[in-house]
């Protein structure tokens, strides 16, 4: 039935199919080995860590999340052929190279303290309250090495220590909490998590509800709008798209 | 065949291509074309996946018999369950509790803070995640928040935008709590000590975004749904609320009409639990893992419909279904990051869509339908886009002007994620455009609910991305985020209050699991297929062909 | 990295010499009037303290065990980014760096000691830090004092505009500046460089041979009472030979003789509290500074009721 195709959205899916629907082996030229927990796998070239275990056969239940980089799940420590470093990397986001050997760390055994944003003090105590193990730092950098974001993690540990809950939640700002860190910090002090303790500290007491904001909370509270939208929401279809193509749009 | 010669990460006959964006990238600092009027949106849609013949077909089982739907979203309401009555014993309740939640994204957490906030005690609460607390599509999200709380913003122009975006199909009463709300819920992430990025003088920093017509967007960096979903976890686990990892549910129970808890599956061992609650909430996600007409996908691993196959048995009507979001510019190249999401905010902060011959062809910031229609116009209709090793088409997003209209350093400051995801493929994209096209995003619609997250199914709520009708045929950026927050504290609120209300012993059964099979073979559904998928498979070919399922 | 982007290179005036300065993370916390009145202090005598960029913790303790290299790493990588200064062009040639703490001093200088002295060990540590740049060995590890010593007190006599009169002060130096021998910044046996700058300023020095005695140390996290005992003999004695205050240099002694004297009072009912005050507060009245810098809010006896009755500050 010739109007119920479309041959633009059939190039589009057949050009997609690997991301879709998995690698099939013959469309692939390029080789490499890689050893997963010992085990030695042919896998095509230019994949990820993640989607070469899964071309291997492997289905993920542990070790993956978003696939993008955001989640952190994929924690994952290889070494590459030749090489003594033991490297670090998400697995959704590490080129599979040949001759490398891996294997997951899906899990962080970590505690989260216990603690109330809205009663504790904003000043250093609080990191020693909660994380006093932080003070243990050598500054040895391992948790630098070890980030897969490449955050200086050593320096928001120190900004903790001295208090700066600004500088800590512009440095660790962009942290996953993949956990690696904590899984090679000899002092083993759980980065993420006094991070994410400080970061809140400041948004809270550092930056805080902005008087704007604040207003118009309460505009809407003591409903300042409520005549506008009751007579907004019970406007037609037709009213609306007029209303809708008329309106003014603010320059960038 | 030659190895392909890379260029900074780019291989040497693309690299010659970004030429072309480079010459005229002076002229087109200070040119945007113009937006497309009503008329040339309904034309250029017809191009877009959801317009275009062939992808969806009448369901003939359930509420919602009749309507249309995508065909892989079919698939799964016309598959047969997991397990049946008598194959599980429910006999003995592993878990008994108040208000049941499946999906601890942002919407799922936020309903347990508010029904914690609103007097149900923490041990009264489960909350139940198929992967990691977090591994959600909110964690994802890169470009912002909308909420109109600046002097020159209102909600009625936030309201008004978000119709015009859903094409005036959105529920008005939904979506009317969705604007009225945004404000509030900023102030409550800044209490809860949230980052939003700002100004100089501290108040928020608010950018454009597409569809909007004044700044309302707030972000955080390029981590939003990360910065907001960590600091709320931090709170969840702070209040020990109990939760569990890798045990998706695959079944609601009821009592007769009564939705009055869930079946949940160890990932890992296979073992089931029983769950007996006085009220469930879900907000278990969208559908991007379904891979809709063979789109790549910006989603999580877990993103399968599961929440939707669940609640459609038990009679949850659903509406907006059929409506696909393709976010305009997921990444084309190279390989290892296709699908992977671009976010709007690129766009929003001047970056540009640029054709094979270096022209700006599309205003940058229609709503979302329609510039994903006018990329794929360009690759396939007018064939002006770029060809890439392994045969996708995608135009060029002009990131470095970005840096020209915000001057230097911008991009990293703004968008570390981007940069850090281009970086690992030794792409620059303060210095090069990087190659676009559309990849599925969103599920508009969902299960219907009210402006307190309830369903037609008496002792179900719905939170988030599962839900539809709030934003109609198609979703603002910055509405999703929003849609979570402001819609998981109302099923919080609202569940609390049904739970206070509701005594009495709650009967647990699978009837209607019964009743759902009849009705696919009353229709003649045959039993091919089973759902919820709960995980997608993405297997090598050749490994699966060997497979021998011993255990 | 290039440590001018960091945010705590604060911008200073001209034509002031400018020295790379650690702070510690005590003068950033419980001594911020320490750190405060030093800088001010400093700047009115033409020198800019310039934080060094992206500093660590000095290691707090150095480390004795022969083979316990790995805590000297701390100390070393704030020597790196001396040296980065310099590279960046944040100082010129200027490799002295200046510290205000006396455990940070101690600990800096001592692990600076050890590495000029041991090329084995400077290697080692170089090698475990492969991802900065060399430590060179060049650095000089240098206490606020010895840097005010080598202005000259005559310069610091010269900016005195409320000379301090009818003050009776005892200086209090502790252990740390002064032992090991190697690494004191005087005389360990009978310093004199705080009665030197105390006596610029116009006071009436009192000398007391409890200036270097110990004043506990961390044993005051253990218990508190033995701190006490050591305070009360070093605040006592100083009030028999009519000191009506102390002066130190270090946070943790300024602890241990300040607020300390809380334990005290509960162990001598009689005993009467003592104002202890860094000796750079001591600077800012005589500089005629604004009240903002003193910083007495954080000192524990409260010494404005001392200072009004003499006529040095006023309400």
């Amino acid at each position: 039935m010739e109007d119920n195709k479309s041959p633009i959205m059939d190039r589009i899916a057949e050009a997609n199919k690997a991301a879709t629907t998995g690698i099939d082996a013959k469309d692939i030229e390029n080789w490499i080995t890689i050893h997963i927990m010992g085990k030695a796998y042919k896998v095509p070239a230019d994949l990820t860590i993640l989607t070469a275990m899964e071309y291997a056969g492997y289905k993920f239940v542990r070790g993956v999340g978003c696939r993008q980089g955001f989640c952190g799940a994929c924690a994952t420590v290889f070494r590459k052929k030749g090489d003594y470093k033991l490297q670090t990397g998400m697995a959704c986001q590490t080129r599979a190279e040949d001759g490398m050997y891996l294997v997951q760390i899906p899990f962080t055994p970590a505690e989260k303290a216990i603690y109330d944003v809205t009663k504790e003090p904003y000043e250093a105590s609080v990191f020693i309250r909660y994380y006093p193990e932080v003070t243990r730092c050598v500054s040895c950098n391992t948790c630098t090495k070890a980030c897969p974001q490449d955050l200086e993690v050593m320096d928001y540990v120190q900004a903790a220590i001295r208090g700066d809950f600004d500088g800590l939640s512009d440095i660790s700002f962009d942290c996953i909490q993949c956990g690696l860190c904590a899984m090679r910090c000899p002092a083993e002090i759980v980065q993420y998590h006094v991070a994410q303790l400080g970061r809140r500290m400041f948004g809270r007491y550092g930056l805080g509800v902005p008087d704007h904001l604040r207003k118009r909370v309460k505009e809407i509270t003591e409903g300042k709008f409520t005549d506008e939208m009751n007579k907004l929401v019970s406007c037609s279809t037709e009213e609306l798209r007029k209303i809708y193509t008329e309106r003014e749009k603010e320059p960038e | 065949m030659a190895e392909l010669k890379y260029i900074e990460g780019y291989p040497e006959n693309i690299r010659k291509e970004i030429d072309k964006v480079t010459k005229t990238r002076e002229k087109r600092i200070n040119y945007t074309p113009p937006a497309m009027t009503m008329k040339e949106r309904d034309e250029v849609l017809r191009i877009h996946p959801d317009y275009a013949p062939g992808g969806k077909r009448e369901l003939q089982v359930g509420p919602n018999k009749g309507n249309l739907a995508p065909n892989e979203v079919a698939d799964l309401l016309e598959a047969y369950p997991l397990i049946e009555q008598d194959e599980v014993n429910i006999s003995q309740v592993d878990y008994d509790t108040d208000i049941l939640i499946i999906g601890g994204g942002l919407a799922g957490t936020s309903a347990a803070l508010w029904a914690n906030d609103s007097g149900i005690a923490t041990e009264r609460i489960l909350l139940t995640n198929k992967l990691r607390h977090g591994d959600a599509n909110s964690i994802m999200a890169e470009g912002g928040t909308q909420a109109a709380d600046r002097e020159v913003d209102s909600v009625m122009k936030h309201y008004i935008d978000t119709i015009g975006g859903g094409h005036f199909e959105n529920k008005p009463d939904v979506a009317r709590a969705l604007v009225e709300d945004a404000p509030l819920i900023m102030k409550w992430l800044c209490e809860l000590g949230a980052i939003f990025d700002r100004e100089e003088g501290g108040d928020l920093a608010e950018k454009l975004a597409g569809g909007l017509s004044v700044k309302r967007m707030h972000s955080c960096r390029d981590y939003t749904g990360l910065e907001e979903f960590r600091v709320l976890r931090d709170e969840f686990r702070t209040r020990e609320i109990p939760y569990l990892e890798h045990y998706p549910a695959i079944e609601l129970l009821t009592d007769g009409d009564r939705v009055t808890g869930a079946v949940l599956w160890n990932l890992e061992t296979g073992e089931y639990k029983i769950v007996r609650a006085k009220a469930t909430i879900i907000a278990t996600g969208g559908y991007g893992r379904l891979h809709i007409r063979g789109f790549p996908t910006t989603n999580h691993y877990g993103a399968t419909f599961d929440g939707v196959v669940l609640a459609y048995r038990v009679g949850a009507k659903l509406r907006d279904i059929d409506a696909v979001q393709y976010h305009p510019t997921g990444a084309a190249y190279p390989i290892q990051i296709v699908g992977y999401l671009l976010t709007e905010k690129l766009r929003g902060s001047g970056a540009q869509p640029v054709n094979a011959d270096g022209e700006a062809f599309v205003y940058p910031l229609e709503p979302r339908d329609v510039e994903a229609s006018a990329i794929i116009r360009e690759c396939y209709v007018r064939n002006k886009g770029i060809v890439t090793p392994t045969g996708l088409r995608g135009v060029w997003l002009d990131t470095p002007l970005i840096e020209i209209k915000n001057g230097k350093g911008y991009i990293e400051k703004a968008f570390p994620g981007m940069i850090r995801m281009y970086k690992r493929y030794d792409i620059d994209i303060r210095k090069d455009p990087v190659l676009v096209f559309p990849t599925l995003h969103y599920q508009n619609g969902g299960i219907e609910t009210d402006p307190a997250g309830r369903t037609n199914v008496d002792g179900l709520w719905v939170a988030g991305e599962v839900s539809g009708g709030v934003h109609g045929k198609n979703r603002l950026m910055g509405n999703s985020t929003l849609d979570c927050l402001v819609f998981g504290r109302r099923a919080g609120m609202s569940t609390a209050e049904y739970v206070k209300a509701h005594k009495g012993e709650n009967k647990i059964a699978l009837d209607h699991v019964k009743r759902y099979v009849k009705n696919l073979e009353q229709a003649g559904v045959k039993c091919t297929r089973r759902a919820p998928i709960i995980l997608p498979d993405y297997r090598g070919k050749a490994a699966l062909a060997r497979m021998i399922d011993v255990f | 990295m290039n440590p001018t982007n960091t945010k705590e290179t604060k911008s200073t005036s001209s034509g002031n010499m400018k020295f790379p300065y650690y702070p510690g993370c005590t003068l950033k916390t419980t001594a911020k009037n320490f750190e405060n009145s030093a800088i001010a202090t400093a700047r009115a005598l033409g020198v800019e303290l310039l934080e060094i960029p992206r500093w660590n913790c000095c290691g707090t303790v150095f480390s004795l065990a022969q083979d316990d290299l790995i805590h000297h790493v701390a100390s070393v990588r704030n020597f790196i980014r001396v040296q980065e200064m310099n590279d960046y062009g944040l100082v010129k040639n200027e490799n002295r760096l200046v510290t205000l703490c006396s455990m940070c001093f101690n600990t800096l200088k001592s692990t600076n000691r050890r590495m000029k002295e041991n090329a084995e060990d400077l290697q080692k540590i170089n090698e475990l830090m492969y991802r900065e740049e060399d430590y060179k060995g060049n650095v000089e590890v240098l206490h606020f004092l010895e840097l005010l010593k080598s202005l000259g007190y005559e310069k610091i006599r010269e900016k005195v505009t409320k000379p301090l009169k009818d003050l009776n002060i005892a200086p209090y130096y502790g252990c740390m500046i002064l032992r090991p021998k190697e690494i004191a910044i005087d005389d360990p046996e009978d310093p004199t460089i705080q009665k030197d700058i105390l006596e610029a300023l116009g006071v009436s020095v009192i000398d007391t041979p409890y200036k270097k005695v110990c004043c506990g140390s961390y044993q005051t996290v253990k218990d508190k009472y033995i701190v006490a005992e050591l305070a009360y003999d070093i605040l006592s004695h100083a009030r028999k030979k009519g000191a009506e205050a102390l002066t130190t240099v270090c946070p943790l002694c300024a602890f241990n003789l300040d607020q300390r004297q809380q334990a005290v009072k509960e162990k001598h009912p009689d005993f009467e509290e003592m104002p202890v005050f860094y000796i750079t507060q001591l600077m800012t009245i005589a500089f005629g500074m604004d009240k903002d810098v003193f910083g007495f809010e954080q000192n524990y006896v409260d010494p404005r009721p001392l200072l009004k009755s003499k006529s040095l500050i006023e309400d």
